[in-house]
């Protein structure tokens, strides 16, 4: 029988690996669902939730951009998609609080460098690259 | 008198013994910071090797992009180099034999007619280049004994700046690489252009055959994948820098606890015979006083 099977790593830890029925997630192509027998395939993610559907229910991920591929796994009519973030947490293990105060943070650092005719354009991305984050975070915990 | 020199020694022994407190002490704290570098460097792994799959896998899939981005040029003109060693000392050979092997690097680019501009990480490469009138670019200090995936973020953005801009055409790494327990080794290792990583053999069916569909195409894909691939890199050699190190303090200060015990227990020995000869001395002197006596009645 054909399985998929996933595996979410980061830098500091692999998140999750076991048996799923499908890989849901978005890439700077748009959304894609990868099931098992899905043909080798190497792409990114863009900042995005990432499910997992697993036969006892779904997993999911706040994945702040990265990378898959997907394989052949160990064993006959097994497809191993791996997924590759920086930064990458487990939509339950998010902490509402802290990322809806980096939010506010971050939203206070924005409007600090567009503030006045000379904008800090590094400054500028940086908050955004956080607001970003940090609004993922709340949408990945509130859903 | 000779209770003067008996003295000294006592002072010394237990200077000695004091000493020897503290390295036993940082012996033990190394020691335990073992297990947890050790299990960071297991947890960075699955990354690490999927990462280099996925460099593999996107050169496959565009060789004639990939030999544009992962060719050496003709001649290096600016090579970027980036050395990794210790905020703190008491390591042993740790800081001493990587900033040895990069000196040696310097040297040899020079010799090709190449500049090296230096990006230093923890105090000790910094603090030794600066005294031997190279200028260092840019160093980076304060998290190698505990190195997190955005301090290795930090510093890739700042070396694949001036390599994108083409100020610089090659990027080195000298490290520390955690072999094993017993063996660490310096390794100079070139972080771009990126080196086709070669699998380990039992890998072997995992790598794909050159068929594989890419999104967004290949070429974007390989160019925004080469800092990320530089990122991962980094991190490792920052968790394996750091394990290296913590071995190789534990080993230095066990050794230093050993000398300590072995020097004071010769010391208390040279002390205990002293003691004897000043109570010798003396009795000689008594009974030579009384003897005196005896004799003048």
């Amino acid at each position: 029988m054909a399985t998929l099977s996933v595996e979410i790593l980061s830098p500091e830890a692999a998140l999750w690996s076991g048996a799923a029925t499908a890989l849901i997630a978005r890439s700077s192509e748009g959304n894609f669902t990868i099931l098992p027998q899905h043909t080798e395939m190497v792409g990114d993610l863009v900042s995005s939730i990432v499910r997992v559907e697993t036969v006892e229910g779904e997993v999911a991920f706040a994945v702040h951009t990265g990378y898959f591929q997907v394989g052949p796994g160990d064993g006959e009519g097994v497809t191993l998609a791996t997924v590759l973030a920086g930064v990458a947490e487990r939509t339950t293990e998010i902490d509402v609080a802290r990322a809806q105060a980096a939010k506010e943070a971050a939203e206070a650092q924005l409007a600090a460098a567009t503030k006045g005719d000379q904008s800090d354009d590094t400054a500028q991305l940086v908050a955004l690259a956080a607001l970003e984050r940090a609004e993922l975070r709340l949408r990945a915990a509130t859903k | 008198m000779a209770g003067g020199q008996e003295r000294v020694l006592r002072r010394r022994i237990k200077s000695v013994l004091s000493t020897r407190k503290i390295t036993k002490a940082m012996e033990l704290i190394a020691a335990a910071q073992i297990p947890r570098s050790l299990a960071r460097i297991a947890a960075n792994r699955p990354y690490r090797l999927g990462m280099q799959r996925l460099v593999l896998e996107a050169a496959l899939g565009d060789p004639a992009g990939a030999a544009k981005l992962l060719a050496m040029p003709e001649h290096v003109d600016t090579a970027l180099v980036l050395f990794l060693t210790g905020d703190r000392g008491l390591s042993g050979p740790y800081n001493n034999s990587s900033l040895r092997a990069g000196e040696r690097l310097v040297a040899k680019l020079k010799g090709e007619s190449t500049e090296a501009r230096l990006f230093c990480v923890g105090k000790k490469a910094a603090a030794y280049f600066r005294y031997r009138g190279l200028s260092v670019e840019e160093h980076f200090v304060g998290f190698v004994d505990r190195p997190t995936f955005a301090n290795a973020q930090e510093i890739a953005r700042r070396l694949v700046g001036p390599y994108l801009e083409g100020e610089a055409q090659q990027i080195l790494l000298v490290s520390t690489r955690y072999l094993s327990a017993g063996s660490q080794a310096v390794h100079v290792q070139q972080l771009l252009p990126l080196v086709v990583p070669e699998l380990p053999v039992d890998d072997g069916p995992k790598v794909l055959k050159g068929y594989t569909e890419f999104e967004p195409e290949v070429k974007k894909l390989l160019y925004f994948l080469a800092p990320h691939a530089l990122e991962s890199e980094i991190f490792s050699a920052l968790l394996e820098g750091a394990a290296s190190f913590h071995t190789s303090q534990q080993r230095a200060m066990a050794a230093a606890t050993d000398n300590a015990d072995e020097l004071s227990q010769t010391l208390t020995r040279v002390m205990n015979r002293a003691r004897q000869d000043s109570i010798t001395t003396e009795i000689m002197e008594i009974v030579g006083g009384a003897e005196a006596l005896r004799l003048g009645k």
